[in-house]
């Protein structure tokens, strides 16, 4: 008998094979062996550096197979395994009476603990990095080797750490299934570099699978079939056929500009956090950047970037995109929830309504955003390209007329410099506010390009936190409010003739593309990861296709209806497989 | 007792690979090394640790306090001095 148990997709791929288990506590088995006898600080110390010593040798081993970023991690915990604050509590414990091994155990869980309290994200994974150095100590104290599949498998685990996962040979792993774990885990960024399924957050996988021999898993929909019948494994093996040949016929179209069945052109470009990302960008066949997210300047740092170093940031992404594809600078949206020491601003109750990006100029930072524009201007002029900005956060035409006005000045100062300079700057604004939306049609009067931030938007249209978990109903840029908010924003674009781009999340996935498209959107910008994806939904259907589904989704009572109907004309066009 | 404020300028703070190369540079003096997170506030800690070091959570941009005190106190304050002054190996942008 066959179980089915449902997770979060982590990484898009399907596979079928043998279980492979693993558990950071051991088997039960091994639990109820007899602890070390002897002195308990000193087995500590011995195990603590046979760990040390095997994950030196592990950092070693992906060091040579070209993986530096993993063989960092493990030379970090050969270091903490070592460390005399993991041990020295380790030995506390074990001096008052606990066996050693559920003292390192604890004492790791103790360490870790206090890093992931801290208010940085990086430091979580830190603390699940000393939690598995503590498992290593505890199977060492043991006498257990860690049992690694001797036949290609799928893990199914709590979690899988790097330092597990590194131990399975090239080859041996087929998916990963965890009950555990976030779509950020090691794991499943692991699983996307290899191109193999992974599935998080599976309730009740560990307990159901303890005696399955074999596992069919679909990252792309989050199923998980535990002892899968010969129909279901049929089932699966067409899945993973059709994935194939999806995946091969959208890699076919790249280099070509997007476009519907019928040949109506959306322009499709990509997101980018810094310059560093342009050369993923082009690979992906993205025909300009549609967002390129300036924050990377201004964080992290006591004082203010200085123009000098922020021409070079911009020119370095104009120069590898080239006049041919634009560039879509956004001005910095910085404060709020974001702590910028040399802003001064006082804390906010609701920083996501307070005072960041286009408002700060009001409030003290007219020079840093002046600074930033005359840059702009600089890089430009520089490689030789037009430049493209938008601001965030307008919410009233003060603000456009603002932007303008900002942008002319900065003009003019940096037409002193004497440097040569563009004649002009297509600007435009970011829709992400409601009342941006609904000032569309006097907006579009005024600025050159709309581009609609879909997450904000929806955040700001249904009030609801994008951060929280419990409003996940209400986080769902498809939902029908939204998009008659975007419909309404097109409309007042095509009165000025000019053109409307999205560059939230929506615009990578496949289903939102098409609805968009739909409601007349001019560009997508997203993830350089997200691209082929698009283009072949778009490749696939029509312009007449799609103003049928936009006239659906209006109508639509929620977005999960929406959703379906979008996925509904990707399915009959082939597509659905593909992500 | 020596002691040195310096401005942690790379882009992962004391994260990672500089956190490891800062303890490694203070483990090789006899004398007994902290490290203070003044831009957090937080409590002196062993600077020999790799897991008091990272939970300082010193990030880019941050201010910390070093002291030795031992025999080699000089030269360990000295060694740690110049790893920030080259950014503990790892550039200040990126």
């Amino acid at each position: 008998m066959s179980t089915r148990i449902a997770g979060t997709p982590g990484a898009a791929g399907v596979a079928v094979g043998p279980t492979w288990r693993y558990s950071a506590t051991g088997t039960a088995e091994a639990r109820r062996m007899p602890p070390a006898v002897g002195d308990p600080g000193e087995a500590l110390h011995a195990a603590a550096l046979e760990a040390a010593s095997q994950l030196e040798a592990l950092a070693d081993r992906v060091r040579d197979l070209g993986r530096p970023d993993e063989a960092g991690i493990f030379e970090a915990q050969a270091m903490m395994a070592t460390d005399p604050e993991l041990l020295d509590e380790a030995v506390a414990r074990a001096e008052a009476g606990e066996d050693a091994v559920s003292a390192v155990r604890a004492a790791a869980d103790a360490v870790g603990a206090t890093l992931a309290a801290l208010p940085d994200e990086l430091l979580a994974a830190r603390a699940a990095d000393v939690r598995d150095v503590g498992a290593r100590i505890a199977r060492i104290l043991l006498g257990e080797e860690m049992d690694l599949p001797g036949v290609p498998s799928v893990a199914v685990a709590d979690d899988l750490p790097p330092s597990v996962a590194a131990e399975i040979p090239p080859g041996f792993l087929l998916g990963v299934a965890l009950e555990g774990g976030s779509i950020t885990a090691h794991a499943v960024i692991l699983a996307r570099g290899l191109g193999i399924p992974a599935i998080v957050g599976a309730k009740g996988l560990t307990r159901a699978a303890v005696s399955a021999t074999s596992v069919a898993v679909d990252g792309g929909s989050g199923e998980i079939v535990l002892d899968p019948g010969p129909d279901e494994v049929a089932d699966f093996a067409a899945r993973a056929a059709a994935l194939e040949e999806s995946r091969r016929a959208a890699a076919a179209l790249r280099g070509r500009p997007g476009a519907t069945a019928d040949g109506e052109r959306v322009a499709l470009l990509a997101n980018i956090g810094s310059p560093e990302d342009a050369p993923r960008a082009l690979d992906a066949g993205a025909e300009g950047v549609g967002l390129f997210r300036t924050e990377f300047l201004f964080m992290k740092r006591q004082t203010a970037p200085a123009e000098a170093e922020q021409v070079a940031a911009y020119a370095a992404a104009f120069t590898a995109f080239g006049p041919e594809r634009p560039v879509v600078v956004r001005l910095a949206d910085i404060g709020g929830d974001k702590a910028i020491p040399y802003l001064d601003l006082p804390a906010e109750a609701n920083p996501f309504l307070g005072v960041r990006a286009i408002r700060l100029a009001a409030h003290g930072s007219r020079e840093l955003l002046l600074t930033q524009l005359r840059a702009i201007w600089r890089a430009a002029g520089r490689a030789g390209v037009t430049p493209h900005v938008m601001a965030p956060m307008v919410a009233t035409l003060d603000d456009a007329r603002l932007l303008l006005e900002l942008r002319d000045q900065a003009r003019a100062d940096a037409a002193a410099t004497g440097d040569p300079l563009p004649e002009g700057m297509v600007t435009g604004v970011m829709v992400e506010i409601p009342s941006a939306a609904i000032l569309a049609p006097e907006l579009a009067r005024i600025v050159d390009f709309f581009s609609i931030g879909t997450n904000d938007l929806t955040q700001y249209t249904m009030a609801a936190d994008r951060g929280n978990p419990a409003l996940g109903h209400l986080q769902d840029a498809l939902h029908p409010a939204v998009l008659r908010l975007i419909r309404d924003v097109v409309a007042g674009a095509d009165e000025s003739h000019i053109p409307v781009a999205v560059c939230g999340e929506l615009a990578g996935d496949p289903a939102g593309a098409l609805v968009l498209v739909g409601l007349g959107v001019d560009e997508l910008s997203a993830d350089a990861g997200s691209l082929d994806g698009i283009r072949a939904a778009l490749a696939a259907v029509t312009r007449a296709e799609l103003d049928d589904l936009a006239g659906r989704a209006l109508a639509a009572g929620d977005a999960e209806t929406v959703r379906a109907m979008a996925r509904q004309l990707l399915g009959r066009s082939g597509q659905t497989a593909a992500h | 007792m020596q002691v040195a404020e310096l401005d942690v300028r790379n882009r992962s703070g004391l994260h990672a690979r500089p956190a490891a190369t800062f303890v490694k540079t203070a483990a090789a003096f006899r004398s007994k090394v902290s490290i203070e997170n003044l831009t957090r506030g937080s409590k002196p800690a062993n600077a020999k640790s790799l897991l008091a070091v990272l939970g300082c959570g010193v990030e880019q941009g941050h201010r910390i306090q070093v002291s030795a005190e031992g025999e080699d106190e000089v030269a360990a304050i000295e060694a740690v001095r110049k790893l920030a002054e080259g950014d503990f190996g790892e550039a200040p942008k990126g």
